[in-house]
């Protein structure tokens, strides 16, 4: 019986000392964590100081990829318009981040440095088609609140 | 032979053997720029650079001739130091663009140097800027930049097609490809200069920035656009063909394609291809329409009898399509009237029929009717090879116009309209008139065809005395079958073989199916729905009214049969008639084996899926032998191939029944219509060929058309026998004074219309739509 107490008494000491401890564990979300800015998260496709991509669609993200998370569609520019800093620029691209494993080989592997692997890695969706970012949502890279 | 020893490895090989080619025996790559075996050796790249023993310096694989007991090292620290070295030469003013290079991921240069190159160049200064995505042409588009001056382009066009419209120019390092004069290259066989080339110089502008070798699906296909059935691979990427090349195949081709078959693959996504069906004039699912028609077959049948049912097949269908189609109306519909779609009225023996490598042994070829340029591009460059390797070789023609070609010199017989088995016949008779086979094809022959008499001997002397005779036939003139046979029992053991011209690209598959491919039978069929004896016509692929030589043959059948039904790429020509038009799932888009002009069986597979709602026929056929209530099931395992015959279709006995050749009579007249098929001209859509498809596809002669008045093109109306058609033709000095030529299939200038012979020409007021 004195043994049961003891025992009892032993563990709320632990559970009481602890409490004043300092915490390990943030209250997510209104408390967030800073990261290494060499983080791999979402990714993003990056601009020139004029405003044009420089993604230029040669594919080779695509091709390193281990996951195929990655599929690129090139196309020609019109001259008059042009949408990257070359004639070539790719009219699709999209990023499963389902499939993606944030390797970062894509960054590693694109030539003209257009793909980059952002600290930023709040994903959460409803659907798996949510997940998968589409051009537009890459060129606008997500920036936490 | 010649024994050497290449790393290690004896090898031996027939005398004038290059190294490089003796390696390639053993598996051993030796990388090259500039050599290609079809073109022979130049030496202009020094990429090939080998070790041979006893030779002081490195030498060019390419270009040295093996010799007995040579002993070659193709990679060692001397030979790879070579390499290095002829890399970082030819990287010196590269751009290195790859990223937007269409050649990335394919490209011998990244190869190589991946392979065999430097690290790094030490070429500091600017590199010299040139012509990035100039125009070779509506077509091919070159990068002067990333050229490395193999001149395989430019020896191509110049010495292999004959027409040079590529040249280098410059000097040094200033040295560019380019057009002659600046201007477009018009040859039909440019497009081959995008395989050829080894690095991305020389790009197709419909692949321009597409896609790249990891994320296309690649597959083996066939050419099905006109009878030679070239081979080539096909790229698909997101559903779509986007790119047709040519694929060689060793000891067979080397892989050249005709500009329409290598950029004529978009018809499968043209708009105007049915890709959901019609009903009775509107619009409907394909799966109702599919159910409508097999409700329409189970009520004939019931209450005509299945064998009021006829079908027609052609087009671009697949043989094994062709035995589905048999089976099911031999097995449920039971009805024997089946027909291949025909454009002219000739017919060849299966004995009679030779193969290319008849073409390369040839030491007399003759081309009756046939202008292998426009007809069968593909064995235009293959004739034209021979005559180079063997000029010897004698070419003749015996054809309503000179078929004389600055690529392809011919000694032409020019006949009237009509005429060409007569005038061979006639040419026997003269050499060999005593033979019983000649006196039978030429006993009601008057000896009024109208020819040189020295001509007709020379003709006749080389049917004869030549050994090995390859002819090529266009089918407008059924008597020359008969020619044919009499020829060849005359020549006994001497080769005689023929080379049929004509489409449907796969009729000798259709008749390997089962399909009679005689004209005499479809003209039976449509016969008798003429007189009321069909209740139900299914067009396969097949489009009458286009194709058929008598035109309103056709028109008076459709008149008569109340259930008209067509399946196909395309809607046939007045599809208002049709009481359904079903979708077809064409080549590139399901698994098929389709037979050239050869007689040879070749398979396509697929790399993308059937657009819409396109399927193969056998879903068709499984749905309506649902709705005839039988328990009918396809046969699964049915094989085209023969065991006896390999790749070709199954050998037939040589027939020897030689029937007369009918005397043909020449009508008075200033002008006679000549036909023939024109590949670029062939009803198919392509929006990228466009720009080559003539605005004005009739030719006549310059004498012609200065007495119509006409200048360099206009329109003029060909009256025949109480009908009439328009044609846009343009002057051509090639053409023959007294002819005018229009090619088959037009839907604008139906020639079936009228048919060939004399016309009563009129010149036309162009009407120009502002
Ligand atoms: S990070 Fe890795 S897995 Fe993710 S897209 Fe890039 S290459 Fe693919
Ligand atoms: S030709 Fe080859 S090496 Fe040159 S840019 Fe193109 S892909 Fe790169
Ligand atoms: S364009 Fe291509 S094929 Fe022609 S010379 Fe240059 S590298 Fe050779
Ligand atoms: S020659 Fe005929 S088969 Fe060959 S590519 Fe041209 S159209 Fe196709
Ligand atoms: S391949 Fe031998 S020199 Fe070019």
């Amino acid at each position: 019986m004195l043994d049961g107490i003891k025992a009892i008494a032993k563990g709320l000491g632990t559970t009481f000392k602890a409490l004043t401890e300092p915490r390990d564990t943030y209250p997510y979300p209104e408390k967030r964590r800073e990261y290494s800015p060499r983080y791999r998260g979402k990714h993003m496709l990056a601009k020139d100081a004029d405003g044009h991509e420089l993604c230029v669609g040669c594919g080779l993200c695509e091709a390193v990829c281990p996951a195929h998370a990655i599929r690129v569609v090139a196309a020609e520019a019109p001259s008059d318009k042009p949408v990257s800093w070359t004639n070539r620029y790719s009219i699709d691209y999209e990023v499963d981040l389902i499939r993606c494993i944030f390797c970062g080989m894509c960054e590693e592997a694109c030539p003209t440095n257009a793909v980059r692997l952002t600290p930023f890695n709040e994903l959460a969706a409803y659907d798996r088609e949510a997940m998968i970012a589409d051009k537009e949502e890459l060129l606008r890279p997500a920036i936490r609140k | 032979m010649i024994r050497l020893t290449i790393d290690g490895q004896e090898v031996s090989v027939p005398e004038g053997t290059m190294i490089a080619d003796a390696a390639a025996k053993l598996g051993i790559d030796v990388p090259v720029y500039c050599y290609h075996e079809a073109l022979g050796p130049l030496g202009a790249c020094r990429m090939c650079l080998v070790q041979v023993e006893k030779m002081p310096k490195l030498a060019t694989a390419c270009t040295t001739a093996v010799s007995e007991g040579m002993v070659v090292h193709t990679s060692n620290p001397q030979v790879d130091k070579g390499r290095k070295g002829v890399l970082e030469f030819l990287l010196i003013n590269h751009p290195l663009d790859c990223p937007v290079c269409d050649k990335g991921g394919e490209c011998f240069l990244q190869d190589y140097t991946f392979q065999y190159g430097p690290p790094a160049g030490r070429f500091q200064e600017p590199k010299i800027q040139k012509v990035k995505d100039g125009p070779i042409n509506e077509f091919v588009l070159v990068d002067q930049e990333r050229c490395v001056l193999c001149q395989r382009c430019v020896r191509y066009m110049g010495e292999y097609v004959g027409e040079p419209q590529l040249l280098l120019e410059g000097r040094g390092v200033e040295t560019v490809v380019t057009t002659v004069d600046g201007q477009p290259a018009t040859s039909q066989f440019a497009g081959n200069v995008i395989d050829l080339c080894p690095v991305g110089a020389l790009l197709s502008v419909p692949y321009h920035h597409k896609a790249r070798p990891w994320n296309i699906e690649r597959q083996e296909s066939i050419c099905t656009l006109c009878p030679v059935g070239c081979t080539t691979l096909a790229t698909g990427r997101d559903g779509h063909v986007v790119r047709v090349e040519g694929r060689p195949v060793p000891d067979y081709s080397w892989g050249w394609l005709c500009d329409r078959g290598r950029f004529g693959f978009d018809f499968a996504v043209n708009p105007a291809r049915v890709t959901a069906s019609w009903l009775d004039g509107h619009e409907e699912a394909a799966a109702r329409t599919t159910r409508q028609v097999g409700q329409w077959l189970s009520q004939v049948a019931q209450e005509q009898g299945g064998d009021h049912i006829a079908m027609v097949v052609g087009g671009l269908h697949s043989t094994e399509e062709a035995y589905q189609l048999k089976r099911f109306a031999e097995d449920v519909l039971k009805t024997r009237r089946l027909a291949v779609s025909r454009d002219v009225p000739g017919y060849l023996p299966r004995a009679l029929n030779g193969t290319f490598a008849d073409l390369d042994a040839a030491d007399a070829v003759v081309l009756i009717g046939s202008d292998p340029y426009d007809a069968v591009p593909v064995v235009h460059l293959r004739l034209r090879d021979r005559k180079r390797h063997a000029p010897s070789t004698q070419i003749w023609g015996v054809a309503p116009r000179n078929l004389h070609r600055e690529t392809l010199p011919v000694n032409t017989l020019v006949t009237h309209a009509g005429f060409e088995a007569a005038v061979m016949a006639a040419a026997l008779k003269r050499v060999a008139g005593t033979h019983e086979a000649v006196a039978r094809l030429t006993a009601d022959l008057v000896d009024s065809v109208e020819a040189d008499p020295a001509q007709l001997e020379a003709l006749g002397q080389e049917l004869i005395s030549s050994q090995h005779l390859t002819l090529l036939w266009d089918g407008q003139e059924s008597d020359v079958e008969s020619v044919l046979v009499a020829l060849a029992t005359v020549r006994g053991d001497k080769p005689t073989r023929v080379l049929p011209t004509w489409g449907p690209s796969n009729w000798r598959g259709f008749e390997r199916a089962g399909f009679s491919a005689r004209i005499e039978d479809l003209t039976r069929i449509l016969e008798d729905a003429r007189d009321g004896k069909i209740a139900m016509l299914m067009l396969f692929g097949a489009d009458l009214l286009r194709e058929y030589p008598d035109q309103e043959l056709v028109r008076q059948a459709y008149d008569k049969v109340p259930f008209l039904i067509a399946e196909g790429l395309f809607p046939p020509m007045d599809a208002e008639r049709f009481r359904a038009i079903l979708p077809q799932a064409g080549p590139s888009e399901v698994y098929g084996t389709y037979v050239n002009m050869e007689g040879r069986l070749q398979v396509a597979s697929p790399s993308v899926q059937p657009p819409g709602q396109a399927r193969p026929v056998k879903s068709y056929i499984t749905a309506w032998a649902h709705a005839l209530k039988t328990s009918f099931t396809l046969p699964e395992d049915w094989d085209p191939y023969d065991d006896e015959s390999g790749d070709l279709v199954p050998a037939e006995p040589m027939p020897t029944a030689v029937r007369a050749v009918s005397m043909p009579v020449q009508e008075a007249g200033e002008l006679e219509l000549v036909t023939g098929p024109l590949v670029v001209e062939d009803g198919i859509p392509s929006d990228i060929l466009k720009p080559r498809i003539p605005e004005y596809p009739g030719r006549l002669s310059p004498e012609d058309a200065a007495r119509m008045g006409i200048e360099n093109h206009g329109l003029v109306r060909l009256t025949r026998q109480g009908q009439s058609i328009e044609v846009a033709v343009a002057v051509d000095a090639a053409m023959t004074p007294g002819r005018i030529f229009v090619p088959l299939g037009m839907v604008q200038s139906p020639v079936n219309k009228i048919g060939s012979g004399v016309v009563e020409a009129v010149r036309l007021e162009e009407v120009h739509s502002a």
